[in-house]
């Protein structure tokens, strides 16, 4: 096994990421991104993931709107703004593009 | 007498806490606050960590349970995790670094052993400034400047020379070789 802490950086660096792709594919509670990245390699807790979205809101990538729920008081909901979009846009295509990269150097 | 729970306000969410459950909580959202210092966000992302802290601990709780104890709340901030800032890692690293930045002379721009010189780079700021701030001291002190420089400048270390680095001049060189020569006589007859 890989050294983790020349993984964990690597991991970090993507979270931000992943997230963007999470709430870019759909409207989602805090609940449903941890849901979605528990049991990958990402998997996050809410200490991390709130400042990140706190973060991504600040940075007018992301938006939220509160929603009643059946259970106990009004949860935030997130999406993406269209800057959000752009950026989750711009990210896929260089991931694709060093993706390709990291995979023909060496050969 | 014995406090049985303590009424505590989580963000929209209002709980019973036991006495030791509440000092964990308490001291688990301090270490929050300390974390997010400065951070914008600060006040939103605590309002959503004790919300978090909240449903994790109601759900937790028995239906006949009116009182949050350490069993709930462990678990509850275990799931939670503590706050981690996004970037944080580098940024800490950057700052430790920073933050052992030592005091020392520089004998590269100085004009007389670089004792400015090094404090200017201690505390960010020009050189010039300082220099000005140490004539002034130097009137107000009387003279006694004077002694304080020499005391630092035969007890400061000296920054490692730059390799390609500006000119130093004649009379810092000729200092630094001279209160390292005495540096090395000295801790040879202390030895």
């Amino acid at each position: 096994m890989t050294d983790e802490s020349k993984l964990a950086p690597l991991r970090k660096g993507l979270l931000e990421f992943l997230v963007l792709k999470i709430v870019g594919a759909r409207s989602v509670y805090v609940a449903d991104v941890l849901r979605r990245l528990a049991g990958t390699e990402f998997a996050t807790q809410e200490g991390t993931l709130y400042p990140l979205l706190s973060k991504l809101r600040r940075e007018d990538l992301v938006l939220y709107e509160w929603q009643e729920s059946d259970s106990g008081p009004p949860r935030k909901y997130y999406r993406l703004t269209a800057a959000g979009k752009a950026q989750l846009a711009a990210l896929d295509e260089y991931w694709n593009r060093i993706n390709r990269t990291v995979s023909d150097i060496g050969h | 007498m014995q406090r049985i729970s303590t009424t505590v306000r989580l963000n929209r969410s209002t709980l019973q806490f036991e006495e030791a459950a509440y000092q964990r909580l308490e001291g688990y959202l301090a270490e929050a606050v300390r974390t997010l210092e400065g951070n914008p966000d600060q006040a939103e992302i605590l309002a959503d960590l004790e919300q978090a802290v909240a449903d994790q601990c109601a759900s937790r709780l028995r239906p006949d349970q009116g009182v949050v104890t350490l069993v709930e709340l462990q678990p509850a901030l275990d799931e939670i995790g503590s706050v981690q800032v996004p970037g944080a890692a580098a940024e800490a690293q950057h700052a430790s670094r920073e933050g052992a930045r030592p005091l020392q002379q520089v004998s590269e721009g100085a004009l007389i052993s670089g004792v400015c010189q090094g404090f200017a780079r201690y505390f960010r700021i020009d050189v010039t400034l300082l220099r000005a701030i140490a004539v002034l001291l130097l009137f107000v002190s009387g003279g006694g400047m004077i002694l304080v420089y020499l005391v630092l400048m035969l007890l400061l270390p000296y920054a490692p020379r730059q390799p390609g680095g500006p000119r130093v001049r004649w009379l810092p060189a000729k200092l630094r070789e001279l209160v390292e020569s005495l540096r090395t006589r000295l801790s040879a007859a202390t030895s």
